[in-house]
């Protein structure tokens, strides 16, 4: 069993990112997989959290992730915030944050287990115009967890059909080749 | 067989009613049950469901309308959550004694005040006594099956009950899983057209529907009620190996998930199963026997296997998702209480009450809940009043209201 959580701000696309990583692995590799997001006073701009369980078997645990095997931040703005992005996590859990070179610095806070960074603004700024940088954020996470960036694309052109998919696929690619290792 | 397919339990509802190829539908929007509002909106209106959406302005009309369209003979459906139930409160007992077996999805959240939009078992458990069935679900997958299964339990004639599908508000609602859909050809078979057998509104067979009943019938009529609800546990069974035979799935009233010798158990209802089962697993892999107790029914409440399943049980905590104010506890605990007076063993009780308002239930939450039912079981621990499963330290001094100075007004 793997387990996710998903942090960020209300309009990165958060929740539809768990969404769509669920229908990667439960449609297109025939894992299990349970989305469940956590909404509070819901508007732009609050942090929001999403939680993802992926597992062979069929997933009996219907509460939220306090264990996670991956933690992604969306905005590292939320560590600002106050939000424990590394709670409940352990030495081999895989953080991946949105982060761009001049806030690089700011993450090594973050005593992971493993740190993987990528520009997910600046690649969904570039390939579908919007700075919602969730289809970026789900192509690297291809490239650092265990659903496939095929299974992925295949779930973002289902989610969006045409060519805000095709755009969103691309900024996909983009990432999961732009994925860096930091700690 | 059946197709693959992501929904989340409100998707998985909708699901449910186009198979069931309801005809009639007039819903109001509440979170979390807006997703079924919406969906089954567009499904009729784009025709992929053929009917006939009435838009009302109340819940209380939604149900009025859906009783109305059922008298007629069209399988008619509604859905609705906390307040919107509430709302609905004295249409729902239309519905029951008159025997007009609607089926509706509820989306279990918190009812005001404290207002809260989150899971919480209070607004069904509001209307326990209202006359109708109350099935309550794991996941998603039951959502679409228990449904299914309702549709056909609620028309059986030696039942002529309205239904409620309890699902919780976001931790089932909104929670995405894989879900196995099966095909329309195969629904035909396991569920027939309505039809109307009981009360109609028919201009060629005019008759009064609930008129004024005298103290004379009134006893007999309500007894008519009990009587149907104690066919429900067999008719279910029944039903349910007729779902198995189609779709090769087999539920339960009530699930013992435990080995033979276990003495002590959880008793649970709503999403909180899976995470309990999860964690009497990790108990079980360090060699310490618990099982759970995964009720599935609690209107009509299966007393007679509950009793049977805990003959041997030494210590029984029972997990309510609502507060019963004033009285013993929760529901779920006065439930079992009660059925385990009629049996000659007598387990030491415990009631936990958590999830209230939308708070999560938690893996560590069950983890302290096990553990003091082994201290109870071993004679160690003594418990006599509810247990708050995750309660704050400051618990009653949130909230206080304050002056302009920041200075407790309650002094």
């Amino acid at each position: 069993m793997k387990q996710l959580r998903l942090h960020g701000l209300g309009g990165q696309g958060v929740v539809t990112a768990a969404k769509i990583l669920a229908h990667a692995a439960g449609l297109y590799e025939n894992q299990y997989a349970q989305a469940m997001p956590a909404y509070g006073h819901e508007r732009r701009g609050a942090p929001v959290y999403a939680y993802l369980i992926l597992d062979a078997a069929p997933i009996l645990l219907k509460s939220f992730v306090y264990e996670p095997d991956y933690v992604l931040v969306f905005d590292p703005a939320v560590i600002r915030q106050g939000v424990n992005v590394t709670a409940g996590t352990h030495s081999q859990t895989c953080f991946l944050v949105n982060c761009s070179l001049s806030q690089r610095e700011r993450l090594l806070e973050i005593k992971a287990g493993t740190l993987y960074c990528v520009d997910a603004t600046g690649i969904s700024l570039r390939q579908t115009g919007r700075n919602v940088p969730n289809a970026a954020m789900l192509g690297a996470f291809a490239a650092v967890g265990t659903v496939k960036l095929e299974a992925i694309c295949a779930a973002i052109r289902r989610n969006w059909p045409g060519e805000a998919g095709e755009q969103s696929v691309r900024a996909a690619r983009e990432a999961y080749s732009a994925v860096q290792r930091l700690s | 067989m059946g197709s693959r397919k992501m929904l989340d339990g409100n998707a998985a509802a909708v699901e449910g009613m186009r198979l069931a190829r309801v005809q009639v539908v007039a819903t109001y929007p509440i979170t979390p049950q807006s997703p079924i509002a919406e969906l089954l909106a567009s499904l009729i209106s784009e025709g992929a469901l053929p009917g006939k959406y009435i838009r009302v302005e109340s819940e209380h009309s939604a149900l009025a309308a859906v009783i109305g369209a059922a008298l007629t003979g069209a399988r008619a459906g509604t859905a609705t959550s906390s307040v919107g139930l509430a709302l609905m409160h004295e249409v729902l007992g239309v519905a029951a004694g008159c025997r007009v077996p609607v089926v509706m999805p509820v989306v279990n959240r918190a009812l005001v005040a404290p207002w809260s939009l989150w899971c919480d078992h209070q607004d069904a458990m509001a209307v326990r006594d209202s006359g109708w069935l109350q099935l309550y679900v794991q996941d998603a997958q039951e959502v679409l099956d228990l449904l299914l299964i309702a549709y056909r339990l609620a028309e059986d004639h030696r039942v002529l009950l309205p239904a409620m599908v309890c699902m919780d508000g976001f931790f089932v609602s909104h929670a995405t899983m894989p879900v196995n859909v099966p095909e329309q050809e195969c629904i035909e078979a396991f569920l027939p057209p309505y039809q109307l057998t009981n009360l109609r509104l028919d201009p060629a067979d005019p008759m009064f529907i609930n008129d004024l009943t005298p103290p004379e019938d009134f006893l007999e009529m309500r007894y008519q009620q009990v009587h149907a609800f104690s066919r429900v546990l067999a008719v279910f069974e029944e039903i349910a190996d007729v779902f198995a035979a189609c779709f090769g799935r087999r539920y339960e009233t009530v699930t013992f998930y435990s080995a033979h010798e276990t003495e002590i158990f959880l008793v649970t209802m709503g999403s909180v199963t899976g995470t309990a089962r999860y964690v009497a697993e990790k108990f079980r892999a360090r060699g310490q026997n618990v099982g759970v107790v995964g009720l599935r029914s609690f209107r009509p409440f299966p007393a007679r296997e509950i009793a049977a399943g805990l003959q041997n049980a030494c210590a029984v905590g029972i997990l309510d998702r609502s507060v019963s104010l004033g009285g013993q506890a929760g529901p779920l605990f006065q439930e079992v209480a009660s059925a385990l007076t009629r049996s000659a063993s007598r387990p030491l009780l415990v009631s936990f009450l958590a999830g209230l308002g939308g708070r999560d239930i938690r893996p560590t939450d069950l983890e302290g809940a096990f553990t003091i039912l082994q201290q109870v079981a071993a004679g160690h621990l003594c418990v006599t009043q509810p247990v708050w499963l995750g309660l704050r330290p400051d618990a009653e001094y949130i909230r206080g209201v304050v002056n302009c100075a920041g200075d407790s007004v309650a002094g």
